[in-house]
């Protein structure tokens, strides 16, 4: 919904398993992964207001928050 | 043999006769080829499936449209969508918004095509004020890829 209110972002999703190289490349351990301009990541869904507040780590404009890899409950592929 | 089963198609419909407000397009980016002839490191395992399914998922509105672009002879198109990899589904609704897909949307996946085709069809997300004000301060390029397997 993001990349539907601001041009500038751009929103793919990937099904790791047809692409096996990607998933290595991000290292994605468990789904769903996200990664925001291939700097800040984290694993499992998280709400809304977390995914913006990372969206602008990503681009420097937040305090860094902190490290959320086990932020919800994932699933291991 | 149809991969939608008759009750989902009949849920389909009603659903986008409800909650599609404007056209939306699915460009599926895939190797025509594929399925009829092997050529090495052009393989596309999921490209025929993926072109039925969306076959059948346009064909149930008629605020659906497909378009089907061949990934090699229309390098271009692709280049001009940022497609990397096939298959690929870039739902749009025209120059402004889009949502690309990498893969065969089975499973829960199919679901995430639907839900992005209704999003993009209404004029309003249904994201929070507050999330749109700080989208607002997003003035360079953000990439979002969310890696997901099917379930």
């Amino acid at each position: 919904m993001m990349a539907m209110e601001n041009d500038r972002v751009k929103a793919d999703v990937v099904e790791v398993q047809e692409f096996p190289q990607i998933a290595q490349k991000y290292r994605v351990m468990g789904v769903p992964k996200t990664v925001i301009n291939e700097t800040t990541q984290f694993i499992g869904a998280v709400p809304e207001e977390t995914f913006i507040d990372k969206v602008l780590e990503a681009i420097g404009k937040a305090e860094a928050a902190p490290d959320s890899e086990d932020a919800a409950p994932s699933k291991s592929i | 043999m149809p991969i939608i089963s008759p009750q989902d198609r009949q849920t389909l419909e009603e659903r986008f006769r409800k909650e599609l407000k404007r056209k939306i397009t699915l460009k599926l980016f895939t190797s025509q080829l594929a399925g009829q002839l092997f050529v090495p490191g052009r393989e596309c395992a999921t490209c025929p499936q993926t072109q039925q399914i969306l076959e059948e998922l346009t064909s149930l509105s008629p605020m659906l449209e497909l378009e089907t672009v061949d990934f090699y002879s229309q390098g271009q198109a692709a280049r001009e969508s940022g497609v990397e990899r096939i298959p690929a589904i870039v739902v749009t609704r025209g120059e402004d918004a889009s949502v690309k897909y990498y893969g065969m949307p089975s499973g829960y996946e199919f679901v995430t095509i639907i839900e992005s085709a209704i999003k993009l069809s209404k004029p309003r997300t249904s994201l929070s004020a507050d999330t749109r004000k700080k989208l607002q301060l997003v003035d360079q390029d953000v990439h979002i890829q969310v890696f997901v397997t099917p379930t």
